[in-house]
């Protein structure tokens, strides 16, 4: 209630992206500081455990699934919507891959396309669940698809703990898959996966620019209402989503399944956190798809560069994740005061 | 029906002097004055957008001017929050009501300002004054039953008991009678009167004129987010009212020959659609719209013109009825079938439904259009296509832009709503619905928009024109239908229109009009 013009006070335009990150190395780097530990040292570690050549195929092998459950936030968050079920949806694509060349027949390379095809399929029906709640009965997706990510995981946990497990160990995992269902070693720790992966990033990338659906659901994310005066089906098209952003979570399982891990072992996919990883780089993007594979890259580094620090000096690896959380929050609190700013 | 208080009180109840508020660019109340008396029933009117939600939030100390004071019985106040304005004794009575529906009347009313024995609540206390006051302004309310049994008109009963609970001098009611039957109406105007008669103060806030006929002493009509007329209610009509809400001083004159209408395009029968809780917001509606001519839609906002529209448009599933679209029947059908049926549409509200704000010009000219050749082929879309087609509207249509590739948001009101236009009518579609298609608008831009809307006619296409501003209606429509709560109530002949006779159906009063 006065006359007198607000004083404007503006942080310095910086991209918020940089800005967050320099402002996570700091306050991580005085968390090494007050914790007896050296920054300096701390992040010289994280670089060329992720970024050294020898270190490379590493990084790259984190960064598959990383990158794929960031798809897997970023296909929705693109049309403003969230799905939280990607830890459940990446189960039972793992779990179905597992069981595909385990339990049928057939040569080897078909068997692999089969079962990635199967465990795709699996997911993505399994999200529209979640889809088709909202749609039809009003339940919240972003609540639905959180919870029924738990069933997923305890049924999946069930199946390889009595039915189908490998008796032979005394861990709740299925028997080893055959060699000729494992994917194409490439060099190293790297596998057909990676290429797999690529190919789906950047047709998730060719999709959002240059097709009417990838149109339709940025409009949505700009303006629901807007879409729907223009004649988008919002219901068809949360259903479709879904369905897409479930498959490549059931893709990330698969890829796992059949080329790291080579067999499905409860609670093992989940362990890395890959899923959260992934929707933090999402936001980190806003749903951008482009910048989001660069987020998630730029995580899968981080954590990468974690490990070998931990290796190397005694600074454990919660340090990168922290890193990661600062950034998120950072880019939170400067999105939440813009916002605030201008409807003054 | 109590006398109106003749020229200004000595002390006046409550006084807003020069209120200012913007957001952004627009200006939602410009330098208003208000003045009310104590024990008067004073009526806000102005459409959807003319500043009468801005003006009470800022009584109620929801949100703070950027200029101008607020005085009550003569004393300057200044209100951080709602509760500064509740302790110089303000009230209000939200459209939604903020209830408790788990919690009993009586929680629900002493909740915050519980009273109290020995630390715990002192509930029999509590129930006794509720019942108290209750009883002394005749609102029929049980304190021990629970909110979420009650009828809509019971739980607005509650609300007005929170606001006395608190010793409200001057009661903010914000359109409210919009939720109730007009039994529950008749009961709510027994108590503002008995308020009333109490010395107690009532702001009442609404756009349907017979209310403010039977109920208020005095009327203050904002348009645009300023008080153009300041009345009282006896020496007023609801003619007047009209004009003064809606009317523009500028009365443009169209030039169109005489209609020449072809084949039915729009037909919609005896459509009806329903609130979320049930009630007709359009009601048995029939309408029928041919290919080269106008036909208007006259009638005061809030009477289901919007309803109808989105009924039409396919945005709202109809409760009953049909629609076709030249010759399509599309009544289930979702906005695309509308589109490909041969569906334009300029909505209400260009930023919240018209554009999308962040979206680039080539984008937002897209939209609707989008799926189909020359835009995209076998789902992929053409990128140069959409800039060139966006070129082309923005040099055509005048809209002030730099880029095709810049976001719209930042565009003034004329130039977003030119967007809109220019997009919806690109495409030459044999139906055109507009609805408000120059709110908001500069004068240019409205003879450049009502001369498109004839050049659409004149090339055969049928045009529904939706408008709460009469002068539009009478110089764009070959006939025109008014709406009233729900039903097209008449259908005019533009020839022989008058303003007078329309006013008095727009009221709802189809006798005296005949």
């Amino acid at each position: 209630m006065s006359d007198i013009a607000r004083p404007a006070r503006r942080l310095p335009r910086i991209p918020p992206v940089p800005l967050a990150i320099l402002v996570g190395v700091v306050l991580g780097g005085l968390l090494v500081l007050v914790s007896g530990g050296n920054p300096v040292e701390a992040y010289a570690a994280i670089v060329t455990g992720a970024l050294a050549f020898d270190n490379l195929p590493n990084t790259l092998n984190w960064a598959v699934p990383l990158v794929g459950m960031t798809l897997v936030a970023a296909t929705p968050l693109r049309g403003g919507m969230i799905n939280l079920g990607g830890d459940g949806q990446m189960v039972i694509g793992g779990l179905v891959a597992a069981l595909v060349p385990l339990y049928l027949p057939g040569p080897g390379p078909l068997l692999i396309i089969v079962a990635i095809l199967a465990a795709m399929l699996a997911s993505g029906l399994y999200a529209t669940i979640a889809a088709w709640g909202e749609t039809r009965h009003g339940i919240p997706m972003l609540i639905s698809s959180l919870l029924l990510s738990y069933p997923a995981i305890g049924i999946c946990s069930y199946i390889v703990g009595f039915p189908l497990r490998d008796t032979t160990t005394g861990l709740a995992q299925t028997p080893m898959i055959p060699e000729a269902a494992r994917l194409p070693v490439l060099s190293g720790p790297l596998n057909a996966g990676l290429l797999v992966m690529m190919v789906v990033a950047i047709l998730v990338v060719l999709y959002d620019r240059f097709t009417v659906g990838g149109y339709e659901l940025r409009m949505r994310g700009l303006n629901a209402r807007f879409a729907g005066y223009g004649g988008v089906p919002l219901a068809r098209q949360m259903t479709g989503v879904m369905f897409a952003s479930g498959a490549i979570a059931g893709l990330v399982g698969a890829l796992i399944v059949l080329g790291s891990q080579f067999r499905f072992q409860d609670g093992a996919l989940l362990s890395p956190g890959y899923t959260w990883s992934g929707l933090m780089a999402a936001l980190l993007a806003g749903g951008e798809p482009l910048g989001a594979i660069l987020a998630g890259a730029f995580f899968a580094a981080l954590q990468t560069g974690g490990f070998a620090m931990q290796r190397e000096t005694s600074i454990p690896r919660v340090l990168t994740m922290v890193l990661q959380s600062i950034i998120i929050l950072f880019l939170a609190i400067r999105h939440g005061v813009g916002r605030r700013r201008e409807t003054r | 029906m109590m006398a109106g208080p003749v020229g200004a009180p000595p002390v006046a109840e409550l006084e807003a002097r020069g209120i200012v508020k913007r957001y952004g660019p627009l200006v939602a109340n410009d330098r208003i004055d208000l003045v009310v008396a104590r024990g008067e029933v004073h009526a806000v009117m102005g459409e959807n957008g003319a500043g009468k939600s801005t003006l009470m939030s800022i009584l109620y100390g929801l949100q703070q001017p950027d200029a101008g004071e607020i005085l009550v019985r003569g004393r300057k106040v200044e209100y951080r929050s709602a509760l500064d304005a509740i302790a110089e004794g303000m009230g209000m009575v939200h459209q939604a009501f903020k209830l408790f529906n788990s919690l009993t009347v009586w929680e629900n009313v002493v909740y915050g300002m519980e009273p109290s024995r020995h630390g715990f609540i002192d509930r029999r206390a509590a129930i006794a004054r509720v019942g108290e006051i209750a009883a002394r302004y005749r609102l029929a309310v049980d304190p021990a039953a629970v909110v979420g049994s009650l009828s809509v008109g019971v739980r607005q009963r509650v609300e007005i008991l929170k606001a006395l609970y608190r010793d409200a001098r001057i009661l903010i009611l914000d359109e409210p009678t919009a939720v109730l039957t007009p039994q529950e109406r008749d009961g709510l105007f027994d108590v503002i009167r008995h308020l009333a008669a109490d010395g107690r103060t009532i702001l009442f806030v609404t756009h349907k004129l017979h209310e403010v006929m039977t109920i208020t002493d005095r009327v203050t009509v904002l348009r645009d987010g300023r008080v153009v007329e300041r009345m009282v209610t006896a020496d007023t009509s609801p003619r007047e009212i009209i004009r003064a809400m809606t009317g523009r001083a500028v009365n443009l004159k169209v030039e169109k020959a005489v209609s020449a209408p072809g084949a039915p395009v729009l037909v919609a029968e005896k459509l009806t659609v329903l609130s979320d809780d049930g009630r007709p917001l359009v009601d048995r509606a029939s309408l029928t719209v041919c290919g080269g001519e106008i036909v208007g839609i006259a009638g005061v906002a809030g009477n289901g013109q919007t309803e109808l529209i989105e009924a039409l448009a396919g945005l709202r599933q109809p409760y009953r009825g049909s629609v076709s679209i030249a010759g399509r029947n599309v009544t289930a059908a979702g906005v695309d079938e509308h589109r490909v049926a041969g569906l334009a549409y300029i909505p209400e509200d260009r930023a919240v439904t018209g554009t999308a704000r962040a979206a680039s010009a080539a984008d937002n000219l897209a939209m609707g259009f989008h799926r189909y050749p020359p835009l995209a082929r076998r789902g992929l879309l053409d990128g140069r296509a959409l800039a060139t087609e966006a070129r082309a509207m923005i040099a055509r249509f005048g809209i002030k832009i730099g880029s095709e590739k810049l976001a719209v948001g930042t565009l003034s009101g004329g130039n977003l709503q030119k967007v809109v236009v220019a997009r919806e009518l690109t495409h030459r579609a044999p139906l055109l619905i507009a609805e408000q298609p120059t709110r908001g608008v500069d004068v240019g831009a409205i003879e450049f928009i009502h001369s498109e809307l004839v050049a659409e006619r004149d090339r055969g296409a049928a045009v529904l024109l939706v408008s709460a501003e009469l002068s539009e209606i009478l110089a764009l429509a070959d006939r025109i239908l008014v709406m009233y709560e729900g039903r097209v109530l008449a259908e005019v002949d533009a020839a022989t229109a008058t303003e007078e006779a329309l006013g008095l159906l727009m009221a709802g009063r189809v006798q005296e009009a005949a």
